[in-house]
């Protein structure tokens, strides 16, 4: 628990961890706008292609950036079935009869429990949903004893599936730029970045560097709240409390004997730290200098430079065309 | 042997691959009945993880800990079929910061707590609370009274009443006298060498008072960088050269002894135990 890292920094030593955090978040912000601006399969695939490199020359594994997509594959999946199944514009590219007959409908659900008992035990769990998916898909359209009990037709059309691919391209591409800012910056080094960004928001009375300051001590007391939880959760096992088991009753208990020493000890924890920045004369709001100042180097205008080639070519294309 | 530690190392895992090694290589044995042990060492020695594995808080990396015949190993709690919950009604565990316990609106409600999760009837608990109660040096005015508005003693107090409430076999003390004035201090350690004497039970404590250790204990256990370095009479313990390479004090009562000794040019015949003790050598002699 001590050594707990929060976010997914990643050690390592080319460009991207040279950069200043500040050119790091701004090259991010204009790159997902450049991203959003192109609507055509092909300036999509370019843009992937720029990422790719950016994570080839960053020397990020993909391997990497592919388990940062694992939890947003559901919705990936969700995305690209229903752009298949609603657009029907364009060519028509597939169509099939699906019948559900008396007796393929218990078919059907037993597959399906079948799918549910035995996934458990199968390493790609994805792709075995997939699997199941697509044959019970070609079962109602391929095998069609018995009476009909209802029947409809899958069509999949041109843009359909260009759309559907189109919209899972921006979604990775979205999802890996801000995994590469996530893996390659320290949380502290992005917080100051974006101290540093809002700054100009004082002139509407947002204060940027309390913001700042709010994100850097949660970040700082994720682990130390962790620690003390698990301890918490130590000294209730010793006094019976299961946390493993137990009905719903129980549980409630259970929670409750963890929640209220929590909340106890992180007051009591606030409260030592506010007197001890006050210790120190801590005054909020007023100017003071930093240990880490952030410097810009040529690397951060090169690569501004370059990202507002893209959004500009982005632009272009997007007229253009 | 209500306990048995084989061979036990523990590991505290960390994400950067180098695991920080808290026990190594631990071999003890500790009777049901009949011993007071003091269990010292300095801060990060392992000593509050050793008392962990007394009541299968945490199992250990490699190696195996036997509590009342039951073997607990890495895997034990994979394996399901075995229950740890019984084990720490056995053995009482009260840990170093109250906070971390209390968190009933009662005291009673707090103390029954323990109890009540073994199975313990609601009437019986109450009962054995307004005696617990007593016992760690509060009167039963405390019950009704919310566990948040208590001093720190108070509170280590309630704590303390909360594990004997469950009426362990072996009671084991995370440093209980830390935070308490002298007078508290010494009320608990009667206490518990009270429970140790009229019950015959074990009493486990962990301390840094070398006073505590001479005076009470009957048989002391030192930690060391997690090894076990030590494990046997305070009396020899302290008469050992090593002692200053674990960090550990000399008793007040042996510091004035030996500079009575060097002082009078003596040699005592026997190591006095009490102030009272010493001051009955003296009298020989002079």
């Amino acid at each position: 628990m001590k050594n707990i890292i929060i976010g997914q920094y990643l050690p390592g030593t080319s460009f991207l961890y040279k950069m200043d955090p500040r050119s790091k978040i701004i090259a991010l912000m204009i790159l997902m706008i450049s991203t959003f601006i192109l609507k055509d399969v092909t300036h999509i695939l370019i843009m992937l292609g720029v990422v790719l490199l950016i994570l080839k020359i960053g020397g990020i594994p993909i391997a990497r950036i592919a388990r940062g997509l694992k939890p947003i594959m559901i919705l990936l999946l969700f995305t690209f079935t229903f752009q298949i199944i609603f657009i029907k514009t364009g060519t028509l590219i597939f169509d099939a009869e699906l019948t559900l007959t008396v007796f393929t409908l218990p078919l059907m659900i037993f597959i399906i429990l079948f799918w549910y008992l035995t996934r458990r035990y199968i390493k790609f769990k994805f792709l075995y949903l997939l699997i199941t998916a697509f044959g019970i898909l070609t079962m109602l359209a391929l095998y069609t004893p018995g009476s009909v009990l209802s029947s409809s037709t899958l069509e999949v059309y041109g843009d359909g599936l260009s759309g559907a691919f189109f919209i899972m391209v921006r979604l990775i591409i979205i999802v890996t730029l801000s995994t590469i800012l996530t893996l390659t910056t320290k949380p502290t080094d992005l917080n100051l970045g974006l101290e540093k960004i809002l700054k100009p928001l004082s002139i509407i009375r947002i204060n940027a560097e309390e913001i700042a300051m709010i994100i850097s001590i949660a970040l700082r007391y994720i682990p130390t709240l962790l620690d003390e939880a698990n301890k918490i959760m130590l000294a209730q096992a010793s006094r019976g409390v299961d946390f493993t088991e137990g009905k719903l009753k129980d549980k409630v208990m259970q929670i409750i004997s963890l929640l209220v020493p929590m909340f106890i000890i992180s007051f009591k924890r606030s409260d030592d730290l506010a007197n001890a920045m006050e210790a120190r004369s801590f005054v909020p709001g007023k100017r003071r200098t930093r240990l880490h100042t952030l410097s810009w180097h040529n690397l951060d205008t090169t690569v501004i430079v370059f990202c507002i080639f893209i959004f500009i070519s982005a632009i272009t294309v997007r007229v253009m065309f | 042997m209500a306990i048995k530690f084989e061979q036990v190392n523990f590991e505290y895992p960390s994400f950067d691959g180098y695991n920080f090694s808290a026990l190594k290589d631990i071999n003890l044995e500790i009777a049901e009945k009949g011993e007071f042990i003091t269990l010292i060492g300095e801060t990060g020695s392992g000593k509050s993880t050793l008392v962990q594995h007394m009541n299968a808080l945490i199992r250990p990396t490699t190696g195996s800990v036997t509590i009342y015949g039951i073997k607990i190993e890495k895997d034990t709690k994979k394996k399901g079929k075995v229950k740890l919950n019984p084990l720490r009604q056995r053995v009482g565990l009260v840990f170093q910061f109250p906070e971390y316990q209390l968190f009933e609106e009662t005291v009673l409600k707090d103390i029954i707590f323990g109890p009540k999760n073994f199975g313990v009837k609601e009437s019986v608990a109450i009962e054995r609370a307004k005696q617990v109660i007593k016992h760690v040096g509060l009167d039963e005015e405390y019950l009704k009274r919310s566990p948040f508005n208590l001093s720190g003693g108070e509170k280590k107090r309630v704590s303390i009443a909360g594990i004997l409430a469950m009426e362990p076999d072996i009671l084991v003390l995370d440093e209980p006298t830390s935070g308490l004035d002298p007078k508290g201090r010494d009320d608990l350690l009667k206490l518990f060498m009270g429970i140790h004497n009229d019950l015959n039970k074990t009493v486990i404590i962990i301390t840094h008072d070398m006073n505590t250790v001479y005076k009470y204990a009957s048989r002391v256990l030192v930690m060391n960088e997690g090894h076990l370095v030590y494990d046997g009479l305070p009396q020899e313990l302290f008469s050992k050269e090593n002692i200053k390479s674990w960090n550990l004090d000399i008793p007040d009562i042996i510091t004035i002894t030996r500079q009575l000794e060097d002082k009078l040019d003596v040699n005592f015949d026997r190591q006095p135990h009490t102030i009272q003790d010493l001051f009955e050598l003296v009298k020989e002699v002079i």
